[in-house]
């Protein structure tokens, strides 16, 4: 094979990464300082926000987390591990998000990637816009406003109000799993579609055509090819929902009837009804925790499956 | 195999809304031949690729592959494979995986042993054994280059089709490059149709070019005929360097015209269409045709305006009166050396048969997307 | 007041429109429903701990331009206010709140920005212990009359001999029935759970609040509504659990899913019984014959309030009988004054959903602050709602 008359080539002559691919190109030192200090002093303002409404905070919850619960509520100064040791208290609360936050995500997934993937790649051009600003726009109301339309429109004078008319009485619809999930859904559903949207606008579509090219049929391109590039997209808008959905506790309150008790629930409780701060704290911590290892979970599926890509939240 | 082309077009058009983008289109691609799409950029080269990939349908007229008709035959489930322009490589799947990939498509299935086996070899065939499970963007743009045409390769297709391929390479490794890939393709004995606009490539690495312009083949031949006998003046002028000269026809005898040029010199020229006298015609000079010599001689009289010494020969630039710049090409012989130096006046002279004349301005579409030249990536 | 809770559905625009003006105002329902947005008081606990917010200096005597006082949603004539702008030039700005708690909280963590606000009385003590509201200063609430005031609702008011709070209005707490859907007469705590395990399966709501729904399941064995016992508090319990999965909704905002037709059966405060009576008249409003709550809204003035002057004069503007009964016109609860009384319509002093029968009223007991405070209860109430 090799009589060819083909000569190997010095890869390093070509700019090639075959031999340097452990140690990218960076800059000289003293530039890259340089570039570091003007990013520094870009990034001040944002990073000042982010020391004064997420760090202060989280180190204040964290300080309530090891005091006691004053007599009439609130916090009182001390340092136990108490409020953790209690957290078994809440369990059935933590049990019940940590199933509904993926089972939210996953039906939120599967109602967001068709209309991502309608959006990116089969949407005329100029009508993307508008659908994807359709998406988005509902979002800039609050979700309580939202859901409470949802409210309405699930409750007796919606919808079992029409059936009834064709001769279906009593029908209940509002407060029922049925209910929080298309709740989660339609309230999640833009977080979803959006991070999924971007990473598949952003696929390259001749990656579907040489698919095609080596005799992929559609399916076995979308398997192989779409969805696997999509994997950023999907763990970002997965972790996100999730994320989010492990604090929820309206659309279990406003569609689910306060029947459901979620994490989120539990601290709406605990600093708004028994005012146990500090136990009230210690959960908020634990929930931060559990966050963030959902975070790194999903990155490392992210890593695996689609090459070096990273889910966007991190 | 009998004398079914691998592939033809039969009366192809191609339209994009308002656009033609091919229009009319016949043309054979003989078994076993380099060919090359030669054409400006816009000029429907990647559109007719594309029709014979299967990636878009002809508006009118019929692809065929040996001899099938491929209408509504999905790219899946053609004979043929392509290596895309910037490679398309699958950045998820490592080197090895990039080139199973099509051998893991086929029904029914190759068991692992063959997949891996034949991927190996593809691999070791673009002399990149030992790289499989590189990750896609720890290779070169020539190591990537290679792994895209070991990809298509390895699923032995009737016909390989490469989309500028070379293009994004710098020009040492390009030109290592066309002998690697005229090398392959003798080796392996299918039909390469390789996508280019750059004329050198075309001439040096194929057995066939198919000049394009505006959505047409203007012409189809081995690339000396292209060079020597190109069909019409945006031939002349697009494939290699030559000197337009314009003028008018002032006489006819038999196979050659009499051409008066601007400054009033008539020379005789071949023509390839019919032509009128008192015509407005192009004349064309290929600069090697054209000889120096000291002043006196020649038919036409000039100065040297500029000189570039490139070794075995020398180019001019040389001014003549009425007429314009004219570009020169002289074999330089070591000992016989006395160039020519800017400033000095030279005589100019040229074969019988070497100028050529074609009708001005008439089907000559050179410019005519100069405005579109944007390559439209799907 | 009423106005506002004309919940027509079908929707049609302008309707939808009123409910989100209505949610803008936060005018929900009573207790519960505003903690659900709430978080702001997380906000405000931090900004207390980190000394971000700074405590409002004291205004002199002069009433200044603005006021802020904290109530209940549809809870006062907002013409009272404007009256008020006009005579004294006081804007006054009104925050809703959903629960005590929730009052409890902001005022706990500081700087509310409140000069008046209308707390409950069993949080009335709790308040005091911890020094945050004022010993009210009588000479300036000439228009308040003791002697025309039912000491029964004003007693919590006064502790050790000193005037804390002044009584706002009254009311109970018993249950609403749509009589179209559950037909069977009830009288009694103990028919309601039971109706609700029964022809009231999946359409009966109890409170998201653990004094009231805690204190009714107590109800049911004849328990004191207050009780803080072990064993009463653990079979007060296992009826909820056994409740649990027959409700339709464990919520304070019942009035939309009572007038939606979705709900049948729902713990009910006075004054949303009387409102949904009077525009749904299938929806009766029952006390239960074992007893339960009765309650009393006052007025009180922080310790911190930036313009107490201004606090002062319009607690003093909102006793006069006079202004108070349209307050009580416009949100339907019974007054505590006599004086208001004798100004009332006839209707109104005969409606038995305002002002019960004497028997019925006397088996219920007033909410005691250890009863809200209770760690324990806020824990059985957390194990019913997770069940
Ligand atoms: N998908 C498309 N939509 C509209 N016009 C197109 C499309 N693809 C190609 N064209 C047009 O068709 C003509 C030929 O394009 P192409 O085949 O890509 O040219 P080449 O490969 O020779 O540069 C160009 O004018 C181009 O603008
Ligand atoms: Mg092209």
């Amino acid at each position: 094979m090799s009589e060819t008359g083909y000569k190997p080539k010095p890869d390093n002559a070509t700019g090639g990464l075959s031999s340097a691919g452990s140690q990218p190109a960076f800059p000289m030192r003293g530039s890259l300082f340089r570039k570091n200090l003007v990013t520094t002093l870009l990034l001040a303002p944002a990073a000042l926000w982010l020391v004064v409404f997420l760090v202060l905070p989280f180190i204040a919850i964290a300080i309530f987390s090891v005091g006691e619960r004053a007599p009439e509520g609130g916090y009182q100064a001390a340092l136990t591990f108490a409020q953790y040791a209690n957290l078994p208290a809440r369990a059935t609360a933590f049990w019940n998000t940590m199933v509904l936050a993926p089972i939210g995500a996953l039906a939120c997934l599967l109602v967001a990637y068709p209309v991502a993937y309608y959006l990116a790649l089969r949407a005329p051009q100029r009508w993307r816009l508008i659908l994807l600003a359709m998406i988005v726009i509902p979002f800039w109301t609050s979700l309580l406003m939202r859901t409470y339309a949802w409210m309405y429109i699930l409750g007796g004078r919606g919808i079992p109000a029409l059936l009834a008319y064709v001769g279906i009485e009593d029908l209940r619809l509002i407060n029922t799993p049925g209910a929080v999930l298309l709740g989660i859904v339609y309230g999640y559903l833009p977080l979803m579609i959006l991070p999924i949207y971007v990473s598949l606008e952003r696929l390259d579509r001749r990656l579907l055509e040489a698919s095609a090219d080596l005799g992929a049929t559609p399916l076995s391109t979308f398997l192989g090819v779409t969805l696997r590039l999509s994997l950023p997209g999907v763990m970002t808008g997965f972790s996100l929902v999730m994320i989010l959905l492990l604090g929820e506790y309206l659309i279990p309150t406003l569609l689910g009837g306060g029947k459901v008790f979620f994490i989120g629930n539990a601290l709406v409780d605990l600093f708004l009804q028994s005012r146990n701060w500090p136990f009230g704290s210690a959960i908020a911590i634990t929930l931060v925790l559990v966050s963030v290892v959902v975070l790194i979970v999903a990155n490392r599926i992210s890593t695996r499956l689609s090459g070096a890509r990273r889910v966007d939240l991190i | 195999m009998t004398a079914v082309p691998d592939i033809e077009f039969r009366a192809v058009t191609k339209r994009y809304g308002a656009v033609t983008a091919v229009s009319g289109i016949d043309l054979a691609i003989p078994p076993s031949a380099f060919v090359a799409l030669l054409g400006p950029s816009g000029c429907g080269k990647t559109t007719c690729l594309r029709m014979i990939g299967g990636f878009e349908q002809p508006s009118e007229g019929q692809v065929l592959i040996r001899g099938r008709d491929m209408a509504g035959t999905p790219p899946y489930r053609r004979p043929v494979n392509m290596v895309f322009q910037q490679y398309a490589l699958f950045p998820h799947l490592d080197v090895e995986e990039n080139i199973s990939y099509g051998l893991r498509q086929a029904r029914p299935r190759l068991s692992s042993r063959e997949i891996s086996q034949r991927a190996g070899e593809a691999l070791a065939m673009v002399q990149l054994a030992g790289y499989g499970r590189r990750k896609i963007h720890e290779l070169s743009g020539g190591q990537q280059q290679r792994v895209a045409l070991a990809r298509a390769l390895v699923n032995k297709p009737a016909v390989l089709l490469l989309d500028e391929p070379l293009a994004a390479l710098d020009k040492k490794l390009r030109t290592d490059m066309q002998i690697e890939l005229q090398n392959l393709q003798r080796e392996i004995g299918i039909t390469f149709v390789l996508v280019t606009h750059d004329q050198e490539e075309a001439l040096s690495m194929s057995d066939f070019v198919c000049v394009m312009n505006g959505g047409r083949v203007v012409q189809l031949g081995q690339p000396s005929e292209i060079y020597d006998e190109p069909a019409d003046l945006f031939v002349a002028d697009f494939v290699g360097k030559t000197n337009l000269l314009s003028g008018k026809v002032a006489g006819l005898s038999g196979d050659l015209v009499n051409v008066a040029l601007a400054d009033g010199t008539v020379i005789a020229a071949r023509k390839r269409v019919p032509l009128s006298r008192g015509e407005a015609v192009s004349v064309s000079l290929r600069p090697e045709s054209l000889s120096l010599s000291a002043p006196g001689s020649g038919a036409l009289k000039g100065i040297v305006r500029n000189r570039i010494f490139l070794g075995s020969t020398a180019e001019y630039a040389i001014e003549v009166q009425g007429i314009g710049s004219l570009l020169a090409k002289a074999d330089h012989v070591i000992g016989q050396g006395n160039l020519f130096k800017p400033g000095e006046p030279v005589a100019i002279g040229f074969a019988a048969g070497a100028p050529l004349a074609f009708p001005h301005a008439k089907n000559n579409g050179t410019n005519q997307r100069e405005d579109q030249n944007a390559e439209i990536l799907p | 007041m009423p106005k506002s809770y004309r919940d027509g559905l079908p929707i049609t625009p302008d309707k939808f429109v009123d409910q989100l003006m209505r949610l803008k105002r936060g005018s929900i329902s009573r207790r519960d429903f505003l903690g659900l947005t709430g978080l702001g008081v997380a906000t405000a606990v931090m900004a207390r701990e980190l000394g971000i917010t700074p405590t409002p200096a004291f205004a002199a005597e002069n009433l200044g331009d603005r006021m802020s006082i904290a109530t209940w949603p549809n809870y006062h004539d907002p013409q009272t206010f404007e009256n008020f702008k006009a005579d004294t030039g006081v804007a006054v700005e009104v925050n809703v709140f959903g629960s005590n708690e929730e009052m409890l909280a902001k005022l706990q963590a500081g700087g509310s920005g409140w000069s008046l606000f209308v707390p409950t009385n069993y949080t009335i003590s709790t308040y005091k212990k911890l020094g945050i509201i004022e010993a009210l200063d009588m000479a300036k609430l000439g228009n308040f009359d003791g002697k025309s005031e039912d000491a029964r609702f004003t007693a919590e008011g006064t502790i050790d001999g000193t005037i804390y709070a002044v009584p706002k209005n009254w009311g109970t707490t018993g249950f609403a029935v749509n009589t179209k859907k559950l037909s069977k007469p009830m009288s009694s705590w103990k028919e309601f759970w039971d109706t609700a395990m029964a022809e009231g399966d999946g359409r009966t709501m109890v409170h998201d609040y653990q004094l009231t729904t805690i204190g009714n399941a107590l109800k049911y064995y004849g328990y004191s509504f207050n009780s803080l016992k072990q064993d009463e508090l653990a079979k007060a319990e296992e009826l909820l659990l056994k409740v649990k999965p027959h409700l339709f909704a464990v919520s304070s905002d019942y009035q939309p899913g009572m007038r939606a037709g979705d709900a049948w059966m729902t713990m009910c405060w006075t004054n949303d019984g009387a409102q949904l009576h009077r525009d749904i008249p299938e929806i009766a409003y029952v006390l239960g014959k074992e007893g339960g709550e009765i309650w009393t809204d006052f007025y009180a003035i922080p310790k911190d309030a930036p313009n107490k002057p201004a606090g002062y004069a319009l607690l003093n503007y909102l006793m006069n009988p006079k202004v108070a009964v349209k307050e009580h016109l416009a949100n339907g609860a019974p007054s505590t004054d006599a004086r208001v009384n004798a100004l009332l319509p006839k209707e109104v002093l005969d409606n038995p959903i305002l002002y019960p029968a004497a028997d019925l009223l006397k088996p219920l007991e007033f909410g005691a602050a250890a009863t809200l405070t209770d760690p324990g209860r806020a824990e059985l109430m957390a194990r019913f709602k997770s069940a």
